[in-house]
């Protein structure tokens, strides 16, 4: 269960690196998963471990596909130390309690939703103004990060179901 | 235990996201040239407003010493101003006329009688034909224009006040405006109307209203007032409301100017006039 669970992350980060390589739609949308994974982590990894995770994948992906080192590790590692607060506030303590992980059937469409579009905000918010760099003006950052926030979102819930299913097999 | 190892460990987390979040930044900032021209313009705003903040409150902690500094100097200026009024005051040629470069006398002279309360005020100077005074010489104070002489005594001026509604002194709307007459308003002693003023002259009120230079009886360039309202007349011109500088109603010195080009600029004028009226 661990390691496929593992397996699924790597699967996905590689696919992460091919869409940062090869899908460059439009300068306005930038599409990831990152936060999602790092979100649907198991949950016996507590936020330090989760935080090292993000960091590693964060740097993986800068450093495999076409980015500025640094970029998504830095936009990743504050989506791993909100995850717990968020799992808590969302979900409530029984995930921790219990030892479950988190998934749709248990906890719904709606929750895992809002969930999601709160991790890839955080995530955009501070990849998109990095990445900018102070050379783009307001109205581009605000568009940009509005029309990623929506594909990222819509790609994410495609994703969460297999990510989930780990688990249960 | 419990609590102690939650705020342990959530310190622990807070330190684990900040070493991994500089650590991030410093890729990112040695990668990426924009993002280390960015880096460098925030540190350097930070670093410029903490300066400043520390600046303003190094001011504010040396506020009483400059009080004191300013209380003092006060003081200074006070008794200097003192000194001179009595020697104006012990003194009838207490300060002799100045010729300045510009061709126009300046004699100081002290208000004797004043009135504002009818639609033709008048003053009387100390000084007359005895001091230089002539008639059609203008008065002004710094704050202003006052009036205009009319007639000489050997000790004293009668002169007509601004404050009479038919007098009217060519002036100049802005630093290079456009120019037109300024009469009192018949009502208020620090009210005027600058008149005459071209539609197409866009001005804003709180515009500084100067004497034009044009007139031979004032030198240019004397601040009178601010523009405030305006109003169209006939549809041609703007009418536009003054605050007078020059409180009228409590002028005790003024400085009588006279143009010593006067009749030179006149003779000039004439001539042409002359030649084309030999030759009809």
């Amino acid at each position: 269960m661990k390691d496929n669970h593992t397996l699924t992350y790597i699967l996905f980060v590689v696919a992460q690196m091919i869409l940062c390589n090869y899908f460059h739609f439009t300068p306005f949308v930038m599409l990831t998963i990152l936060p999602v994974l790092v979100f649907l982590l198991p949950v016996r990894h507590g936020t330090a471990s989760a935080m090292l995770i993000a960091f590693a994948t964060g740097f993986a992906v800068d450093y495999f596909a076409e980015g500025t080192l640094g970029i998504n590790a830095l936009s990743l590692v504050p989506v791993a130390f909100v995850r717990r607060a968020l799992i808590e506030t969302i979900c409530g303590s029984e995930p921790f309690e219990h030892k479950e992980d988190i998934t749709i059937r248990k906890y719904g469409f709606a929750k895992i939703l809002l969930a999601v579009i709160i991790v890839q905000s955080l995530f955009l918010a501070i990849y998109t103004v990095a990445d900018c760099a102070g050379t783009r003006p307001l109205w581009f950052i605000l568009a940009r990060f509005g029309a990623s926030l929506l594909a990222s979102v819509l790609v994410s819930m495609l994703i969460v179901k297999p990510l989930t299913n780990v688990d249960r097999r | 235990m419990p609590k102690e190892r939650t705020v342990a460990s959530k310190l622990a987390n807070a330190v684990i996201l900040i070493a991994l979040e500089v650590t991030a930044l410093v890729l990112l900032v040695n990668n990426g040239k924009m993002q280390q021209i960015w880096m460098m313009r925030v540190s350097h705003g930070f670093a410029a407003k903490t300066w400043g903040v520390s600046q303003d409150i190094s001011n504010y902690f040396s506020l009483k010493k400059q009080n004191d500094e300013l209380a003092s100097e006060n003081h200074r200026l006070e008794a200097l101003v003192r000194d001179y009024r009595q020697t104006l005051e012990s003194s009838d040629k207490s300060l002799e006329p100045v010729l300045a470069d510009d061709g126009f006398l300046y004699t100081p002279a002290k208000v004797i009688k004043s009135g504002t309360n009818s639609q033709h005020n008048y003053l009387i100077l100390d000084k007359g034909r005895n001091d230089g005074i002539s008639e059609n010489s203008g008065i002004i104070t710094s704050k202003g224009v006052i009036g205009i002489v009319d007639a000489v005594s050997d000790h004293y001026s009668y002169a007509i006040s601004f404050l009479n509604t038919e007098v009217s002194i060519s002036s100049r709307l802005g630093e290079s405006g456009t120019v037109g007459p300024l009469s009192w308003d018949g009502m208020n002693p620090d009210g005027a109307l600058l008149k005459e003023i071209s539609l197409q002259y866009k001005f804003a009120p709180g515009d500084t209203v100067y004497t034009s230079g044009y007139s031979v009886l004032f030198p240019p360039d004397i601040p009178l007032g601010t523009a405030g309202e305006a109003r169209i007349i006939n549809g041609a011109t703007n009418e536009i409301k003054i605050k007078l500088f020059q409180n009228h109603s409590a002028v005790k010195y003024v400085t009588i100017v006279r143009n010593t080009r006067a009749a030179e600029i006149q003779e000039i004028e004439e001539g042409p006039q002359e030649k084309e009226g030999n030759k009809k």
